[in-house]
């Protein structure tokens, strides 16, 4: 794997996760503050532009490698995605949830191995 | 957590209509970008050209839907437990193969799709007492 290859994927990888953060917290916010207020349009608009490069990103990437070779990447994103649901959104992680999360991640990046 | 909606705007139904777009949508993307792969081209890289192909715009249109369903989730359920779920496309893609096309499938696969059950099983857990307390 070369730079150019590993810069494209953690930054599509980079921009999904971020994506998942801003529109939960946007579709908190509608609970609350309801659809038409700035923030919320705002944060919708920043996660539906992130999905948007992150999804380019990855069709960039799916020409030149194999899907079984940029799924364990996208197993990263479990574990990635619950840490930082917890830290950033304050929501709560259990010990059981945690171990849930890297199972799968691991079972992710064994399937798309073999 | 609030009170959820039942029939159709029940989230639960709505995580598992999500991941089904996801499922029809990597296929049709992965068939669209074979088919159109020039990675000969530096414009490639940004995927863009993938749009030259039909299939990559029908995959689109999985993904706007998947989306939909998928913010609707967010809205009910926390991300701790609705994204590890919205990964059981993750074995549905080989498990299909399995099932549909009679591939095999290889020990170490077996095993990544046993720890990928046995992590939705204890994320799915906690779900079945909240559900209860409501």
């Amino acid at each position: 794997m070369n730079f150019l290859a590993f810069f494209f994927i953690v930054a599509s990888l980079l921009s999904f996760v971020v994506a998942q953060l801003v529109l939960k917290r946007a579709m908190q916010l509608s609970v609350t503050s309801g659809l038409r207020n700035l923030r919320f349009i705002s944060l919708v608009g920043g996660g539906i532009a992130l999905m948007t490069i992150s999804f380019f990103l990855t069709l960039g990437l799916l020409q030149r490698f194999p899907l079984s070779y940029l799924y364990p990447f996208q197993g990263l994103s479990v574990i990635i995605i619950s840490l930082m649901a917890a830290v950033m959104l304050k929501e709560k992680l259990t010990l059981q949830l945690t171990i849930g999360a890297l199972l799968i991640s691991a079972g992710i990046v064994l399937v798309s191995l073999s | 957590m609030q009170d959820r909606p039942s029939g159709f705007g029940n989230p639960w139904l709505q995580l598992a209509l999500s991941v089904l777009c996801v499922l029809v949508s990597e296929l049709l993307l992965k068939r669209g970008a074979n088919d159109i792969a020039n990675p000969s081209s530096a414009w490639s890289w940004t995927g863009i050209n993938g749009l030259a192909s039909p299939l990559v715009w029908l995959g689109i249109a999985f993904v706007i839907a998947s989306f939909l369903s998928w913010l609707y989730v967010l809205k009910y359920i926390p991300l701790t437990i609705a994204f590890p779920l919205s990964r059981v496309v993750d074995i549905l893609v080989p498990l299909g193969c399995w099932i549909v096309l009679r591939e095999s499938i290889s020990t170490l696969r077996w095993c990544g799709i046993a720890l990928v059950v046995i992590g939705l099983a204890l994320v799915a857990k906690p779900i079945a007492q909240i559900e209860e307390r409501l």
